[in-house]
């Protein structure tokens, strides 16, 4: 499902990663861990290619990033759910148009499109709060809707950069529980967070990124 | 398709007073050069009409010269038809014309004034006929109406020059209000764009709709232009000036305002760096 081959990325001078591969197979649950700074978002960004690498070679679902064309990159994405850690969701925009603005793009019914947006956020509790706007909403909302969104599309690869950040333990565990949940149906889940406890309450595969270079890959994070 | 409906409407929403003006600005640009061409048709078909024949109208010494010169020409030109008049019906005449003057013109000698000869000429030959006239030692003065249309016409292509000149300029300016208003959208949209990119939107879903959005705002702003039109068509009639019908302009207008949108749109939308 995702191959790093030897992917350097610097900004500037600065290297945010440094030669990191690594494979994760269709279906896997992957966690991505390490120190503010790491380079964990950077990866992230890399794979739903919002950058290209420097050097090396990404290939998610089958697609070379360094070598596809801009215009199919829309429709790569489309088949991704990111929960970004800044939520990015349309501030003018209300709680069930954020999530049926990508149903729109994939051009379903309207109907259809409310159905699944209703759904997606019954999963996070948040049907009540269809009509609001985000700035309406608490850190944990946002951060909910954004992980509905993310679902909504039922997309092969998730890709979540610190989704709990702004959770409590409890949602932050039931966020888990779900992604895992998501997991068992075949869907290949990416998690980037820095919260030791979470991983060690989940057990999975888990990758840490030390100064941009991948320094554990295994099922128990070292001290 | 839904998806790019909808997200006009949401720019068309969100363009709010200034997509207004916009509108307005449209509008009043394509009523002023419509309300030209209507001008323009009503000179040509009335004024200017050019299908009629020419009158030559010459000043002459005396009744019977006025009528030697009559027979002499309708022999030259068979198409000309000529007719004398004596002093005393030019005196009358200018009386008729000059009310407020009958009085005086009235009592004065009808030998103050010349006998006038009238031919109507086809257009082709008036100046033809005015040579020829001229050209006579009993003919005193000459005077052609194709002459006095040929000065109104020049006159009135330089007003008309103008007004379309001032046409041109004021969709221009729409031009740019309609691009001040897709870049502002543009400009306020900027961030919830980039999250649109992120999430899987194509360029193309991404820019239609700002560019439908300028050139629905030029359509309606035309439309309303040609509503504007009939108005002021349906109150010349109801004044006596028979203006040419509106309605071929019905079609041509609002699409010149969509074009006008649309080109807006397009340099607004060219301050929306694509994704890298």
């Amino acid at each position: 499902m995702i191959l790093l081959e030897n992917v350097t990325k610097s900004y500037r001078t600065r290297p945010a990663l440094r030669g990191i591969s690594a494979f994760v197979e269709r279906g896997e649950f992957v966690f991505l861990t390490g120190p503010s700074g790491a380079g964990k978002s950077t990866l992230l960004r890399l794979l739903y290619r919002a950058e290209v690498p420097d050097s090396g070679r990404i290939v998610v679902s089958g697609h070379d990033l360094a070598a596809m064309r801009r215009r199919d990159v829309p429709f790569f994405r489309r088949r991704l759910g990111v929960v970004f850690q800044d939520f990015k969701l349309l501030r003018r925009r209300t709680v069930g148009e954020n999530i049926t603005f990508v149903l729109s793009l994939l051009n379903l019914p309207d109907k259809e499109q409310e159905r699944r947006a209703y759904l997606a956020l019954r999963h996070m509790g948040l049907q009540h709060r269809l009509s609001a706007y985000p700035e309406e909403l608490s850190g944990g909302e946002q951060q909910r809707v954004a992980t509905a969104r993310a679902l909504v599309q039922q997309p092969d690869l998730i890709l979540a950069d610190e989704p709990t950040g702004n959770l409590d333990p409890e949602r932050s565990h039931e966020l888990l529980e779900l992604f895992k949940t998501i997991n068992y149906q075949g869907t290949t889940v990416l998690v980037a967070t820095h919260d030791r406890s979470l991983i060690e309450a989940h057990p999975a595969r888990t990758l840490v990124l030390e100064k941009g270079q991948i320094v554990q890959d295994g099922w128990a994070l070292g001290d | 398709m839904r998806h790019g409906a909808r997200e006009v409407r949401r720019q068309l929403h969100e363009s709010g007073a200034t997509g207004l003006v916009a509108v307005l600005l449209v509008a009043v640009a394509t009523t002023w050069g419509g309300a030209l061409w209507l001008v323009r048709g009503w000179v040509a078909d009335t004024l200017l009409a050019r299908g009629r024949p020419a009158n030559v109208v010459a000043a002459v010494r005396s009744a019977e010269a006025a009528a030697m010169v009559c027979n002499a020409l309708t022999g030259s030109f068979p198409d000309v038809r000529c007719s004398a008049s004596r002093p005393e019906d030019t005196k009358e005449e200018l009386a008729r014309w000059f009310p407020e003057l009958s009085g005086v013109l009235l009592g004065l000698d009808a030998a103050s004034f010349p006998s006038l000869l009238h031919a109507e000429v086809p257009m082709a030959e008036a100046a033809r006929v005015s040579g020829w006239l001229r050209a006579r030692g009993e003919v005193t003065l000459v005077e052609n109406s194709r002459d006095w249309q040929g000065r109104l016409e020049k006159a009135l292509s330089s007003v008309l020059l103008i007004g379309f000149t001032l046409t041109v300029a004021l969709l221009a300016g729409c031009g740019v209000v309609v691009l001040l208003v897709v870049r502002l959208l543009v400009l306020e949209h900027s961030d919830e764009i980039a999250i649109m990119r992120l999430i899987g939107a194509r360029e193309r879903e991404i820019r239609l709709p700002y560019l439908a959005c300028g050139a629905l705002l030029g359509l309606v702003g035309g439309a309303l232009g040609v509503a504007l039109l009939f108005a002021i068509s349906f109150v010349l009639k109801s004044h006596g000036i028979p203006v040419r019908g509106v309605t071929p302009l019905a079609t041509v207008v609002p699409l010149l305002g969509a074009t006008v949108g649309a080109l807006g749109a397009t340099l607004g939308l060219a301050s929306l760096p694509e994704e890298p």
